[in-house]
């Protein structure tokens, strides 16, 4: 199966010139679900930042489906970032943050109301429509920011710690829901999360990151089996 | 044996900051209500009977009509520039990093914090008599009067807005672009909206600060343009018409009361929409276009807010044509042989033990105030909290000729006959101060997590010693900050100044109004040369309180 998002050789710098990320390559086919581990301060999410075009690498090449994707701003990419603290717009109520995207596209009225309609059903929003966002609990406002990022229809779908500011036992079970809608989706999904058990439950394929550097690539199995380095044999608590 | 049957009572315990909460109270009930309603009195009622005279006074008077047109168009327009003005370089400020930034911010700030009275000299030295701005000569009041209000009040837009637009360049923006709106979509639906109330907040805070503009109009207007507040003045001041200044206060009071609401409601409005604070991603102009959009705003600002202040400064140090000290030199001689004159000196010394005065009485009733509404916060319900707030900023609202002048209508007989005292001057300042004292120390000490003093309590620390050992060392900065504010507040005061001074203790703003209506270049030097004190005394205090404030890289 040809590669849909490959990335080649990406290396990123502060500004005081210490390295984010260094000489980052991932090649991912269609439909996989790729789970980014590490600790905080490891550059997963300066890495789904890159992929998004929310920021440029120093070096190095993204492509998607063979396009190069440096030059191509982020709002021409049709990625979906679903972001950490949600960012949901705090001026609109919950369907219209939903159909932005739409909008941003220029659909029609009718394809805007069917399109909300169905995403509400998927993520169990049904009769939420004209909350505000004020009024939501954060399951709710989780649900709200994914439903806005799949809108759209997007070629690839990120997730930055989508449950990170969420409580324990709200987390565990919001954790199975978002698996669940992710792998009815034929897409290609990038799940960032410093928690283990997250990242096997919701990708097919992990990646450890530690200090900008993939230390080690696999399914969830092969790393908990064959830890590469004792760093990582650490990390996973094996 | 008899038995003693002993009733034990039960102890009513009051907590020491619920009894701070009466010191405020005292406070504004003596020195703010009780003037406001001896200007409520003194408008409806003579000799005990209800006198409806001026309403003719007002109202059939063309020329009082015309006053109050003036004092809105001239409100609006000074506004309208102001945000003309300030919605550019807002932009640049919350969008970009540059080298000289914290410096251009910390210019960008000053000319708010300066007195009315140093304003109206600046512009008087920029643009007047040989003019030192490339000897362009403004003649025009309306035209100085105008820039005088932008040069002021520039700065309070300028923050606010960036501010605002600076906390919108995080994650909203970039979930909007990611969801695919181009940069101008994403001004249009995302950052235009949010920026809205605080646009409009910022606009009706300058508009207040325009509608009650009094030291810019009585030095700058002349006696051709005059606001209702200038008119207060006049009509108590030199034609002793007091039921019609009253009056004109009662208007003015509810004007600046009924826009002080709009504002509230505004601010909250732009509270609900902020987004959490986070860090703004600022970028650094790489494009030519960019970078010639910084150098103009930095142009910009240097010309706005410095020349003025620089102008100040060469005028006081240049008599003849030469560099001279003879304006500061004679700020120390007693030149005139007139037994009623005052050396600007005495002015000076005034000055300052007022503001050491008006300091302590602010601050203690300030930091009283705020430990009264952190008790209503924690102990009581919080709509306690909603009642007393509004009420402690009420002063707030109150311009300061009002303020002044109801003081000396009422405090003049017994049981307050202070009119006499030279404590009236430090009172009247130490309202004016006290809402800036009390939003100074509040958000610091609202910040103590109550654990601290629930663990201090469970090791013995009674109230005082929670006070003293615990909320006191951590509102410290603030206190220092707060206690800059209401001294410099002092320092410039003027509106209520005018009132209350008598003609033995004027004050450093009371000396520079004196000097500009004077003829003689000594007296206009003497001017720029005290204006040129006042203004650094009160720079350096800004720069102090702003080193005080709690570091937030990206709120201006």
């Amino acid at each position: 199966m040809e590669n849909e998002l490959v990335l080649e050789q990406i290396n990123k710098k502060f500004d005081d010139g210490s390295l984010i990320l260094e000489d980052i390559n991932l090649r991912l086919q269609q439909g996989t679900k790729l789970s980014v581990l590490g600790p905080s301060g490891s550059g997963k999410t300066t890495l789904l930042r890159l992929i998004a075009g929310l920021e440029n690498p120093d070096s190095g090449a993204i492509l998607f489906k063979g396009q190069p994707m440096n030059d191509i701003p982020p709002h021409k990419r049709n990625f979906g970032l679903m972001f950490q603290e949600f960012a949901l717009f705090p001026h609109l109520n919950v369907f219209n943050n939903i159909a932005f995207g739409l909008k941003m596209k220029g659909k029609s009225k009718a394809e805007i109301n069917s399109h909300v309609n169905e995403m509400l059903l998927l993520t169990g929003l049904e009769g939420f429509q004209t909350r505000h966002i004020d009024d939501l609990s954060g399951g709710e406002r989780q649900r709200v920011a994914l439903a806005r990022t799949l809108a759209p229809q997007p070629n690839l779908l990120m997730l930055d710690e989508p449950l990170s500011s969420l409580d324990r036992v709200l987390r565990k079970r919001l954790l199975i829901d978002l698996t669940d809608i992710i792998s009815r989706l034929n897409i290609t999904t990038i799940f960032v999360t410093h928690d283990h058990e997250e990242a096997f439950a919701a990708g097919n394929m992990v990646i450890v990151m530690n200090q900008g550097r993939i230390e080690q690539k696999g399914s969830p199995d092969e790393l908990v089996q064959t830890p590469k380095n004792q760093w990582v044999k650490e990390f996973l608590g094996c | 044996m008899d038995r003693k049957i002993t009733l034990i009572k039960k102890r009513t315990y009051i907590h020491p900051y619920a009894l701070a909460g009466l010191v405020p109270a005292c406070f504004l009930l003596f020195f703010y209500f009780y003037p406001l309603s001896g200007i409520f009195l003194k408008s409806f009622f003579q000799n005990g009977k209800i006198d409806l005279f001026f309403l003719d006074q007002v109202f059939a008077s063309t020329r009082m009509i015309k006053i109050i047109w003036f004092t809105f168009w001239q409100a609006g327009l000074s506004t309208l520039l102001t945000l003309i003005c300030a919605l550019p370089c807002a932009f640049v400020l919350s969008h970009y990093s540059f080298k000289s930034k914290k410096i251009i911010k910390l210019l960008a700030s000053i000319p708010f914090v300066l007195p009315a009275v140093v304003v109206a000299a600046a512009l008087q030295a920029c643009f007047g008599k040989n003019g030192f701005f490339f000897g362009v000569k403004i003649e025009h009041p309306l035209v100085l009067i105008f820039m005088a209000h932008v040069f002021y009040n520039f700065s309070i837009m300028l923050r606010i807005i960036t501010g605002f637009w600076s906390s919108l360049q995080g994650r909203i923006r970039e979930a909007a672009m990611v969801l695919g709106a181009s940069p101008v979509q994403v001004f249009l639906t995302i950052t235009l909206p949010l920026l809205k109330p605080a646009i409009f907040a910022a606009s009706i805070l300058v508009f207040i600060f325009c509608f009650s503009s009094f030291g810019i109009i009585l030095i700058l207007g002349g006696p051709s343009f005059s606001t209702i507040e200038v008119e207060i003045y006049r009509q108590a001041a030199h034609l002793f018409n007091l039921p019609l200044a009253s009056f004109l206060s009662l208007i003015q009071i509810g004007f600046t009361f009924a826009l002080m609401w709009i504002y509230t409601s505004f601010t909250k409005r732009a509270a609900r929409f902020a987004p959490d604070a986070e860090k703004a991603n600022l970028k650094k102009a790489v494009f030519l276009w960019e970078k010639m959009m910084i150098a103009g705003v930095i142009i910009f600002i240097l010309l706005l807010c410095v020349v003025p202040l620089m102008a100040l400064v060469m005028k006081s140090l240049v008599y003849k044509g030469q560099v001279s000290l003879i304006f500061y030199k004679a700020l120390f001689e007693n030149v005139s042989d007139s037994i009623f004159y005052i050396p600007p000196f005495h002015a000076i010394k005034y000055s300052f033990l007022f503001a050491g005065t008006a300091l302590v009485i602010a601050v203690i009733t300030g930091v009283c105030a705020a430990l009264f509404i952190r008790f209503c916060d924690r102990k009581i319900d919080n709509r306690w909290t909603s009642f007393f707030d509004p009420i402690f900023m009420l002063p707030l609202s109150t311009s300061a000729v009002t303020l002044g002048f109801g003081i000396i209508i009422t405090l003049d007989k017994p049981p307050l006959n202070l009119r006499t005292s030279i404590f009236l001057i430090p009172i009247a300042h130490a309202l004016v101060g006290f809402p800036f004292v009390v939003r100074a120390i509040l958000p610091a000490i609202r910040s103590i997590p109550e654990h601290l003093t629930d663990a201090s309590s469970l090791l013995g620390a009674s109230p005082l010693k929670i006070f003293r050992y615990i909320d006191l060392p951590l509102m410290s900065k603030s206190l220092v900050a707060a206690a800059i504010f209401a001294f410099t507040i002092s320092l410039g005061e003027f509106g209520a100044t005018i009132f209350t001074a008598r003609p033995e203790t004027p004050t450093i703003p009371i000396a520079i109004y004196r000097f500009l209506g004077q003829p003689g270049a000594m007296n206009y030097g003497q001017a720029m040369a005290i204006s040129a004190i006042l203004m650094v005394v009160t720079a350096i205090g800004f720069v102090v309180i702003e080193n005080f404030r709690k570091e937030n890289s990206e709120g201006f």
